[in-house]
């Protein structure tokens, strides 16, 4: 008699259920808007999609409230969704095959040639957006075949932040570190004083190659031939830190991250790092400094430009390409791009903007590194340059875990690339 | 109802208890052809549901293994058929070696220390004592977490300065390890953070798996004279066999999927000494600024194969057993 | 003499148990740990075991921002429950009690879904989706999450049922019940304790699934847990306090649900349904 527990009471249950979830169905499929772009014409404002690599801000945020009026401005209403950048190429390249692009789209830079080659972006010309208040040296890294792909947002790069305490109990002035010979000296006398050298990112990722790049440039070597003697001299640089105890071992798994907070706990010298991490800098409790990182014979070392740009994608509807360029330059102009830069603690992407961050002692040091900035995809490297930068990550990661030699590692790198690219 | 519970006959009786009832004359009419609809019937919510969700994605996998995509035609369409040119390219590369090793050693590895750590906990949670249910459940807290908090945990703790466990290490006198950063020492790590995320999963079925074994026949066997020991590999062990292999089958299966563990921890690091077959694939794909989907979906491929032909020996052994 | 002998003993083994459930958390301890330790701290060497310098910062924020997640979350892993018995039930039924011609193959069919990578699925659901329009939508989270679950749940329901004594289903059809009123009021009640546990697995997985939210949901206006937690995970920029926070917080109900289910999970992984 207990297998005839209430049965019409259990079939009641998986009825209700069942349209509990059918009716979830119908609302949620009545409400989505998946985002695909060309409305009917209607005359109100229709949903303009917004994509951006910024998962740390929300709805609350500046970020956002500028993006919004940008798109008020224009006639739209805007929906917005930040995803985590390591994720956004590939969402991007899906969302382009199956029709569903957004209107805007804000990538890290040396993405943008690889949705370039894809088809996936409009150029400037197309959009009719006007880029000549534009940097060149920070413009180029969305170039390729002549054409430009997007604008940037903004730019950052690398420099060296140093502690002072730390510096002074070695004896050592910031100031005196001018090329490697005087870097390294210093950090000999940090090590002697009980302190800890030089924390930087060598993870085998994008992350690491960018980290690696003003050390690699800085030697002279181009991206080109990863096996030049240049080349060479720099990963042993990296190498011996490591093996002399200057550097940690964790570097290899470090992010730039988790180098940061290496540097934050007060017991390193220098922190190889970008200029987003000012606002944590000023958090920090450290009392803290900044110079360029040093060229091998002396003078600064070309850092790598981080930093996104604003792309349009392209769409089969190309009605919606001028509301895309009043948006997009609403975003990178005038004082909007100050504010944005601001929040994102990046620099100017135009000599105007850089010119009033130049102003602000803190941004100063930045504000000439950025000047001698590369893209990392300039030298019409476009798409070759992820063929290049993915074996040279193996070179260092290989070389620093002493599994090989950095001549042979780079020579092996070399192999590689050179095969890819062809 | 009768039984000869001798340890002998013990191993027959893997599995279930309607075979200890005779068969019946009346039994045959549950195979009648009518009810063949009524057996469709109730498996044809899943029947759909497998074709609408399982065969698209596989297909899709399939056909951008065999076709030769770059980013452009993966957007624009039209990409060539380039046959078996994907899995050539990626069973000579020189990673695919290092890869498949990897992914046998870490698979094997975690499966058998998993299923006997899981196994010793089961049956140490067999008797009762106080606390045992709320130990028991508190073993499970593992599974809970997001595995991008639970490998980025051991990725905190195994850092080779700032760890908790080189810091341990060094209490004892030992020199830090580079667990994370050392070629010798990355596999070794991922497949503790492996074993120990399996471990729940495992203590949960094979527990299940020891209740359902009659307390008689460990009484019976004990009346027999047969000590602990004996009683475990004569009775125990045996009548788990089912349980067992459907563990260790789906343990290999979702092995071979483990992805975001090894990823997380070194991304397949330094070099490759800790990749496997799943990161080389993500790392194709996903991995860099440029996607190569077509080696990427031939790697997934391969792995798929292999679980397949464990899943056929599974079935071949499981049906020669059950006499199914 | 022998009563206190053996709770001598069962204590003994409480001990045993306590030591090896502490080994066994020490890395819960370390997130909890991690999720009261201030940025400063991080990475400080020698780490500390106990965080001296507390701060609710990382809990602070999560509270602020992350119910909503988390209340997401729960109805995504309620559904999944729902629709995984809805399917898996019956066809366990089927293929335990009904033996379709052809079973064998379904069986074998459903075992190769499990093997297909999370990612592929997710790639090739965004596609059927966006045909139909269920992208970043809920109901679409909850199907694409069941399809985690359906196949080990149907393995569980056959060998659960395969345990059901054929006597019991003939009483029913002497009584005159068709197939449907057997399922629902013989056998579903009898298969309590593997409801139970197939209800456990899907929930879990779907509390912890990344791959499909963040392919399939990734713009949408109800989010889970997981991809809050990614909210964290900013460009170049990480709160590590605040992400293992929101693990703390995302794992109590998911523990509370685990203590109180375990109970039936033990009995229902294998066939047992006579052994009530």
């Amino acid at each position: 008699m207990r297998t005839l527990v209430s049965p019409p009471w259990r079939i009641g249950v998986t009825a209700a259920a069942a349209s509990l979830v059918l009716g979830l169905a119908a609302c949620g499929g009545g409400s989505s808007t998946a985002g695909t772009s060309a409305s009917s014409g209607g005359g109100k404002a229709r949903t303009f999609t917004v994509w951006d690599p910024y998962p740390q801000f929300d709805a609350a945020s500046d970020w956002w409230k500028l993006v919004e009026k940008c798109g008020s401005d224009a006639g739209v209403t805007v929906k917005h969704t930040a995803f985590d950048t390591t994720d956004l190429t590939n969402k991007a390249l899906l969302a382009a095959q199956q029709g569903n692009s957004p209107d805007l789209l804000i990538v890290d830079n040396p993405v943008v040639s690889t949705l370039a080659d894809a088809g996936a972006l409009t150029t400037t010309d197309d959009i009719k957006a006007d880029v000549s208040a534009f940097s060149p040296n920070l413009l180029a890294a969305g170039q390729s075949g002549g054409k430009t792909f997007g604008v940037p947002i903004g730019a950052n790069t690398l420099a060296l932040y140093y502690n002072k305490k730390v510096l002074a109990a070695a004896g050592v002035d910031a100031a005196s570190v001018k090329d490697w010979a005087s870097l390294n000296a210093a950090l000999v006398k940090v090590k002697a004083a009980g302190k800890k050298g030089i924390t930087f990112s060598a993870i085998g990722t994008e992350e690491g190659s960018f980290q690696f790049l003003p050390w690699f440039w800085g030697s002279g070597a181009n991206l080109k031939k990863l096996d030049s003697p240049e080349a060479v001299s720099a990963l042993t640089l990296w190498t011996d830190w490591v093996k002399q105890g200057l550097a940690p071992n964790s570097v290899l798994n470090n992010t730039q991250t988790t180098s940061w907070q290496e540097f934050a706990s007060g017991d390193y010298a220098f922190g190889e790092n970008g200029t987003w991490q000012i606002a944590n800098a000023k958090k920090s409790g450290l009392d803290w400094g900044v110079v360029p990182i040093p060229a091998a014979k002396g003078g600064n070392a070309p850092a790598p430009t981080g930093g996104e740009f604003v792309t349009v994608p392209v769409q089969k509807d190309s009605a919606t390409y001028p509301t895309a360029a009043k948006v997009l330059s609403c975003l990178t102009s005038g004082d909007n791009a100050l504010t944005t830069d601001t929040t994102l603690s990046y620099i100017g992407g135009s000599a105007a903007i850089q010119a009033k961050q130049a102003a602000n002692p803190d941004l100063a040091v930045w504000v000439e590194a950025v000047k001698a900035a590369k893209g990392r995809t300039s030298d019409d490297l476009g798409t070759k340059y992820p063929k290049i930068s993915e074996p040279m990550w193996g070179a260092f990661q290989a070389a620093l875990s002493g599994s090989t030699a950095p001549q042979a590692a780079l020579a092996r790198a070399q192999t590689t690339a050179a095969s890819a690219v062809r | 109802m009768t039984r000869t519970a001798t340890t002998r006959t013990a191993g027959d009786r893997a599995g279930t208890s309607a075979r200890e009832v005779p068969a019946r004359p009346a039994a045959p009419v549950y195979r009648a052809r009518s009810s063949q609809w009524a057996a469709w019937g109730f498996a044809a919510p899943v029947t759909v549901y497998l074709v609408a969700f399982y065969a698209y994605p596989l297909l899709r996998n399939l056909d951008l293994s065999v076709r030769n995509y770059t980013v452009r035609s993966f957007v624009q369409g039209g990409a060539q058929f380039s046959g078996l040119d994907n899995l050539r390219a990626v069973v000579t590369s020189p990673t695919f070696g290092p890869a498949l090793t990897n992914t046998v050693v870490f698979t094997v590895t975690s499966l058998v220390f998993q299923f006997t750590i899981g196994l010793a906990l089961a049956l140490f949670f067999q008797h009762h004592f106080p606390l045992s249910g709320t130990l028991r459940a508190l073993f499970l807290v593992p599974w809970l977490l997001p595995l991008i908090v639970s490998s980025s945990t051991w990725a905190w703790m195994l850092n080779s300065d700032s760890g908790v466990v080189n810091y341990a290490l060094g209490l004892l006198g030992v020199d830090p390890v580079h667990w994370l950063t050392s070629p010798q020492w990355s596999l070794p790590s991922v497949i503790i953070a492996n074993i120990w995320i399996g471990i729940p999963f495992n203590l949960v079925v094979l527990y299940s798996g020891l209740q359902a074994i009659p307390a008689e026949l460990h009484e019976a066997a004990a009346i027999d004279g047969a000590n602990a020991r004996q009683r475990f590999w004569r009775v125990t062990f045996p009548l788990l066999r089912p349980v067992s292999a459907i563990t260790l089958l789906l343990g290999l299966v979702y092995t071979l999927k483990v992805f975001d563990i090894i990823w997380v921890m070194t991304k397949g690091g330094p070099g490759d000494s800790s990749t496997t077959l799943t990161t080389w694939s993500y790392r194709k794909s996903f991995g860099s600024l440029l996607p190569q989907f077509g080696p990427g979906a031939a790697i997934s491929n391969l792995l798929i194969v292999m679980a397949l032909v464990a899943g056929l020996l599974y079935v071949r052994s499981a049906g020669r057993e059950a006499g199914a | 003499m022998t009563a206190t002998r053996a709770e001598r003993g069962r204590r003994a083994r409480t001990g045993v148990g306590v030591v090896l459930t502490a080994v066994m958390l020490f890395p819960v301890y370390w997130m909890v740990n991690v999720s009261l330790t201030p940025t400063a701290d991080m990475r400080h060497d020698p780490p500390f075991v106990v965080p001296v310098h507390a701060t609710l910062d990382g809990y602070r924020t999560v509270l602020d921002q992350q119910l909503p997640y988390l209340g997401t979350s729960l109805l995504v892993g309620l559904g999944t429950v729902l629709l995984t018995l809805a399917v898996a039930a019956p066809a366990g039924y089927s293929l335990a009690k009904l033996r379709p011609r052809g079973g064998p193959v379904l069986a074998f069919a459903l075992l190769l879904a499990q093997m297909i990578p999370g990612i592929i699925m997710g790639i090739g659901l965004y596609a059927v989706y966006l045909s139909l329009g269920y992208l970043n939508t809920l109901p679409g989270l909850v199907v694409a999450d069941s399809t985690i679950a359906v196949p080990f749940g149907v393995l569980l329901f056959t060998s659960f049922m395969r345990g059901i004594p054929d006597e019991l289903l003939q009483a029913a059809k002497v009584d005159g019940a068709g197939h449907l009123r057997t399922f629902a009021s013989v056998v579903l009640p009898v298969s309590r304790n593997a409801i139970v546990t197939v209800s456990l697995f899907s929930f879990l997985w779907a509390w912890s699934d990344f791959i499909f939210a963040t392919t399939l949901d990734a713009g949408g206006d109800h989010q889970p847990i997981t991809l809050g937690i990614y909210h964290y995970i900013g460009n170049n920029n990480q709160e590590w306090n605040a992400i293992m926070a929101t693990a703390v917080v995302a794992s109590v109900p998911a523990a509370v649900l685990l203590v109180v289910a375990q109970r039936f999970v033990a009995a229902g992984v294998t066939g047992g349904a006579v052994k009530e």
